[in-house]
């Protein structure tokens, strides 16, 4: 069984995509930042000079080309106007950029245009009001140029805008985080070892009262597109991708046991699937003092463990037979807290609706308490329509406003 | 709960969100006015602003989602914003435009599958509230139009629970199956733990062959005879709720609604020969005339054929509308769409009548038409299994109204 490779802090994000990948994904992480320049070259190197005249395009919105380059930095931006408006930002440097439209004060960033390659020119939608504004270009390979500084008055409404995060601002939380991890991993083993050595000595009933402490807390941990790389696989693998279901060798961890537990497998069959998760869990913990984290991933994990939740817990998919999607939820919901806690201090000065996402929340507790009686977790199929609509729409209304941490957190380099 | 002075009632993400700026550094207060730009060219819009709402007088248009929600909000409040939050976003979608920049601190703001500008494309969105809206979650029990209840089964129906009723129905009608399919994911993104769809049904309205009106699964023309809906009196009649009504204030300008999905056994017709298709409908298949007539508009004299010798006294259009002075009144204003969802367990087509209508009094109107059809010769060929009963709400009369204000006042 392959182990969770250690890897060194990973570069910078560059242009790989960003979603799903794991926490300690190792080689999968390398950022794919040479993008064929040839292939994004459309015009070329040529150097037309940008259009100096503001135009109205058949979107019935106002455009002005803007220049994005080391020595003419949002050069054409001539004639300032309030409103919706898109500027058509054109690379005229021979390397890839970053463009961002910020607040020339605060720094606060309102459109940004990643990766513009030379020649490229790309959309910038943008709402203006009153206030003063600077374009900066930020070369792959270069330090970042300020644009001039240029002053709208008037106008009604501003599109909204943040501070953007940098990678120095997330390592703290990396690192408290990863901390936080650490300090659930010794009950992880304790409760596994409880739950081995119930099949060990062929108590199922013990078993069945183990398996479900020691899942949930491992679910804490904030178990997301597998965030523990291969780990994850042997510790919390369906049957997703395995030819021969059930019966497949592939399938182990815990959803496995699960599987035997509740389908009247005998003590015997299920010893070594416990004994492989017992190992794989110790595996885990005694790797993770040499993982690092990447700070990128923070706000993606904040977002994306409930995004699992209710693709695999709320449609009942990873239900092999103890019922207790919902126990697996709420513990999900505990482990996004946790993380958000570490996000929050970035996130106050940032997302406007952070308040919301807290009343979400809470919300969301209360309505998955009130399926738990006695430590006895109600099964999705025992919930009726009006119970099991309030647990969809509640994790609904928190789902869509996580997304927004993901966004908020991403890390960009304006400097 | 928002500020009345925000332009076009936005400045909100959505149900619940919070329209209050928090300070901070670097901190920026959104305000994501959806003041559109031009929508896309070439594309038309039905006015959204009125006394009633769009979507029910509009002829109907290709495509459409009919949607019933379940309303999850907490309270009454949560109700009004959930109602203010769909009504803005039906606002922004049907008049087409420029979605909002989101910058840097949230995902696009919308889907994109319409491309950067939104079309109007025609598309209405049409509110409705059901029975169960009005019991005692939200206090408005006393507030409940006179006949709203929640559908019955009829003795043809054999209805399935999860296909109907809910508390609040919500009918998308466009030109493009895209503008219908882009709208309704909008709508549930921006009240996203408001309300939970509680069964949807898509329909289309089939290409005129030749022409006139279109046709339904089993061939015929179906809605040929309905009320004239240019003319404003016979509206008044028979479409909306007016003052002298008997219903609540808050319901004038409103219209009872009722969808019923109706399954068509389109196996089974095709086994039925053309003379009985036709005494069954009581019209001829090809040119959707009545028995008696050359035309699909001629209307049919039952009074020269009063033992049904032509136009069988069970047929549907004779049980339907039996064009006497005392049923003029009971006319409904029928806006169906025909229906196609795969396959039935035994390898049949599952295809069929997303029927709906608009009518002034349930009671009156609707009931009576269904129990006079009860029997049909057609019943052994459909089966309506889903649907329900709404009060599609008084219209938004401007950019500063909602839908449902005047219940919830």
């Amino acid at each position: 069984m392959p182990e969770p490779r250690p890897v060194p802090v990973s570069a910078p994000p560059g242009a790989a995509v960003r979603r799903r990948r794991v926490l300690l994904a190792g080689g999968a992480i390398v950022a794919v930042l040479a993008v064929a320049a040839g292939v994004l070259a459309v015009g070329g190197w040529t150097r037309s000079r940008p259009r100096q005249a503001a135009a109205s395009a058949s979107d019935g919105l106002r455009h002005t080309s803007v220049e994005v380059s080391p020595g003419g930095c949002g050069r054409g931006w001539t004639r300032p106007e309030p409103g919706k408006q898109v500027f058509d930002v054109r690379n005229t440097s021979g390397g890839a950029a970053e463009v961002f439209l910020t607040d020339a004060k605060t720094g606060a960033v309102y459109a940004e245009v990643e990766g513009l390659g030379p020649g490229a020119v790309r959309r910038m939608p943008v709402t203006l009001g009153s206030g003063s504004y600077a374009f900066k270009c930020v070369p792959d390979d270069a330090d970042a140029v300020t644009g001039p500084t240029v002053r709208i008055t008037g106008g009604t409404s501003t599109g909204p805008a943040a501070v953007p995060v940098t990678q120095q601002d997330l390592i703290p939380a990396a690192l408290a985080y990863q901390k936080w991890i650490q300090a659930r991993m010794a009950d992880l083993v304790k409760r596994t070892d409880v739950l081995r050595a119930a099949v060990d000595r062929g108590d199922l009933a013990a078993a069945r009262a183990a398996w479900l402490p020691a899942h949930l807390v491992y679910e804490r941990m904030g178990a997301a597109y597998g965030t523990f790389g291969d780990a994850d696989a042997a510790i919390n693998g369906t049957t997703a991708g395995l030819s021969g279901g059930v019966r497949d060798a592939g399938f182990t961890g815990f959803h496995r046991i699960e599987y035997g537990l509740w389908h009247g497998e005998s003590a015997h069959g299920l010893r070594g699937p416990a004994d492989r998760l017992d190992k794989a869990v110790r595996a885990l913990r005694d790797s993770w003092p040499q993982q690092r984290m990447n700070p990128a991933d923070l706000g993606l994990r904040a977002h994306e463990i409930l995004e699992n939740t209710v693709q695999f817990e709320l449609t009942g998919r990873t239900d092999y037979g103890s019922g207790t999607n919902l126990a697996t939820a709420r513990a999900n919901l505990d482990g996004t807290e946790a993380l958000l806690g570490y996000l929050r201090p970035l996130l106050k000065t940032r997302d406007t609706g952070l308040p919301e996402l807290d009343s979400w929340l809470d919300r969301t507790r209360r309505t998955l308490d009130a399926c738990e009686h006695g430590g006895r977790w109600t099964p999705l199929s025992a919930l009726d329509r009006t119970q099991r609509e309030k647990v969809n729409a509640d994790l609904g209304g928190v789902v869509e406003r996580l997304a927004d941490v993901a966004v908020l957190t991403d890390i960009r380099r304006t400097a | 709960m928002n500020g009345p002075n925000i332009p076009n009632g936005v400045g909100r993400r959505g149900f619940l969100a919070s329209a209050a700026a928090v300070a901070g550094t670097g901190l920026v207060a959104a305000d994501r006015s959806t003041a559109a730009a031009a929508p896309a060219p070439g594309t038309t819009g039905v006015p959204f602003h009125g006394r009633h709402q769009a979507g029910i007088l509009t002829p109907a248009q290709r495509a459409t989602a009919f949607v019933s929600f379940d309303v999850t909000a907490d309270g009454r409040r949560e109700l009004a914003d959930l109602l203010r939050t769909i009504t803005d976003r039906a606002r922004f979608l049907t008049a087409g435009g420029t979605p909002d920049p989101a910058g840097i601190t949230a995902p696009p703001t919308d889907s994109g599958t319409l491309g950067p500008q939104l079309p109007a494309d025609g598309l209405t969105v049409t509110v409705g509230a059901g029975a169960s809206l009005f019991d005692h979650r939200y206090g408005l029990g006393d507030r409940r139009p006179r006949s709203l209840t929640a559908m019955p089964s009829f003795p043809d129906d054999d209805l399935d629970p999860d296909w109907c009723h809910g508390d609040l129905s919500v009918q998308f009608c466009a030109a493009g199956t895209d503008t219908v399919l882009h709208a309704l994911r909008d709508v549930a993104r921006h009240t996203r733990g408001g309300m939970q769809v509680r069964w949807r049904m898509d329909g289309f309205v089939s290409t005129p062959r030749p022409t006139g009106t279109p046709r339904n699964h089993l061939g015929f023309k179906d809605g040929t005879a309905n009320p004239d809906t240019t003319d404003a009196r016979e509206m008044d009649r028979l479409v909306w709720v007016g003052k002298a009504n008997g219903e609540p204030a808050w319901a004038t300008g409103g219209s009872y609604q009722v969808v019923r999905a109706i399954r068509m056994l389109v196996e089974f017709w095709d086994r039925v020969s053309l003379p009985e298709q036709e005494r069954i409908f009581g019209r001829a298949r090809d040119t959707g005339a009545p028995l008696d007539g050359r035309h699909e508009t001629d209307t049919p004299k039952y009074a020269q054929d009063p033992l049904g010798d032509v136009i069988p006294l069970d047929s549907h259009i004779r049980k339907a509308n039996p064009r006497t002075a005392a049923t003029a009144d009971q006319r409904i204003l029928r806006r169906a769409y025909n229906y196609d969802r795969g396959m039935d367990s035994n390898g049949n087509l599952d295809m069929g009548l997303l029927f709906c209508c608009y009518q002034q009094d349930l009671a009156r109107q609707f009931e009576t038409v269904q129990k006079r059809l009860a029997g049909e010769s057609l019943v052994d060929y459909v089966k309506p299994f889903g649907g329900g009963y709404f009060f599609a709400l008084p219209g938004a009369r401007d950019s500063a109204d909602w839908l449902g204000r005047s219940l919830l006042a």
